[in-house]
């Protein structure tokens, strides 16, 4: 980020990747050759060399709203607050909720709100993870970062993550793999919410284990309750120890 | 919807190419989508549209989308195939899942033609 990027003196010089293919007196082909999607990867990829640098794991959550993604958080923070410093940035079209809930719980937390977009991009979170650090008076080990609820748009845009977890809560049923495959296919942790529901609604696990891993065989899968606690010390262990990979590799780097 | 700022962000960029390129407007633009990128080709041609009349420049352009398929290639047998469907194939010769996505998840802006 600042120190990457320069802050604020975005240069976009860089795009001199172009040249004339065809050329008439008032014609011309310009070769682009470009992502769509190329200001946003750029900011990402600026993001991820900061947290790289300053040894910490950020983690992107993709879910449907109501899926359970913030009572999650509050439930990792206050297990992991004594051994991890936690930032959070909470996505959100609107209001602070979800930042207050966090904080309450004992992380530092910064809501983002898009006024009406339906997922996050690169810049809102290099902007928002400044604000962070400036509340924290230094970096998190864990950087988690709440995306605006849809099981759709976030999963085109890069933030610069570690490790991205899409989740789906168990009434929201188990169709959810095949109908939202991009949010499958672009994540690298699966989590089933609200197991303690399991006996309450036809949602067979296995299978929507198995439909996901068909979508994406690279998925490392919990299952998990925050409500009575199921599953959540596998989700933790997990958390620790890819913290600790992170903190071997800014040793070794 | 994110279609939306998607088209944005290619308006964004043709103005400022337009910009540099000293043009007087654009006329065609280019763009690759794969069936894998989990964008709604209709939806950001419909929004280019709604968004273009705010850049003076850009005001007539034309978008063509070229629509890429889902290709694969076995790394086992060398076999090369395309699939309609986003659950990950295997391979229709040998029955190895150990793939390379050849295309599909393009995203891509290939070239515009401008007015001098």
């Amino acid at each position: 980020m600042c120190d990457v990027c320069g802050c604020g003196q975005h240069d976009h010089s860089h795009e001199h990747d172009h040249f004339v293919v065809s050329d008439d007196t008032t014609k011309r082909n310009v070769e682009i050759k470009k992502s769509l999607l190329s200001e946003n990867e750029r900011v990402a990829q600026s993001n991820r060399e900061h947290f790289d640098r300053h040894g910490i794991l950020a983690i992107n959550l993709i879910s449907s709203p109501g899926s359970g993604k913030t009572t999650l958080l509050e439930k990792t923070v206050e297990a992991l607050k004594d051994e991890l410093k936690i930032g959070v940035l909470e996505g959100d079209i609107e209001t602070e909720r979800d930042a207050e809930r966090v904080r309450a719980k004992g992380a530092a937390a910064v809501q983002l709100t898009t006024g009406g977009a339906c997922h996050l991009e690169a810049p809102l979170v290099h902007k928002g993870f400044h604000a962070l650090e400036k509340q924290m008076e230094g970096y998190p080990d864990i950087l988690f970062i709440e995306n605006v609820g849809n099981l759709v748009c976030p999963s085109s845009f890069y933030l610069g993550e570690h490790i991205r977890v899409v989740l789906i809560s168990v009434p929201e049923g188990e169709d959810k793999p095949a109908k939202y495959p991009k949010a499958f296919k672009t994540s690298d942790v699966f989590i089933i919410t609200k197991s303690d529901l399991l006996p309450y609604f036809d949602f067979d696990v296995e299978k929507v284990k198995k439909e996901a891993l068909s979508l994406n065989p690279n998925l490392k899968i919990f299952v998990l309750s925050a409500k009575t606690g199921e599953g959540l010390e596998d989700w933790f262990n997990f958390l620790r120890e890819k913290v600790q990979e992170k903190k071997a590799a800014k040793v070794e780097g | 919807m994110h279609e939306t700022s998607i088209a944005m962000g290619l308006l964004d960029s043709l103005n400022q190419m337009a910009e540099r390129e000293k043009a007087k407007k654009v006329l065609k633009v280019r763009v690759k989508i794969g069936k894998l990128s989990g964008i709604v080709v209709d939806s950001f041609v419909f929004a280019f549209n709604a968004l273009k009349e705010q850049f003076p420049k850009l005001s007539k352009t034309e978008l063509i989308v070229e629509e890429t398929p889902i290709l694969y290639r076995c790394n086992e047998c060398g076999k090369e195939f395309e699939v309609e469907t986003v659950f990950f194939p295997e391979c229709p010769q040998c029955g190895s899942i150990n793939l390379k996505l050849l295309s599909g998840e393009e995203l891509e802006v290939v070239d515009a033609e401008i007015e001098v």
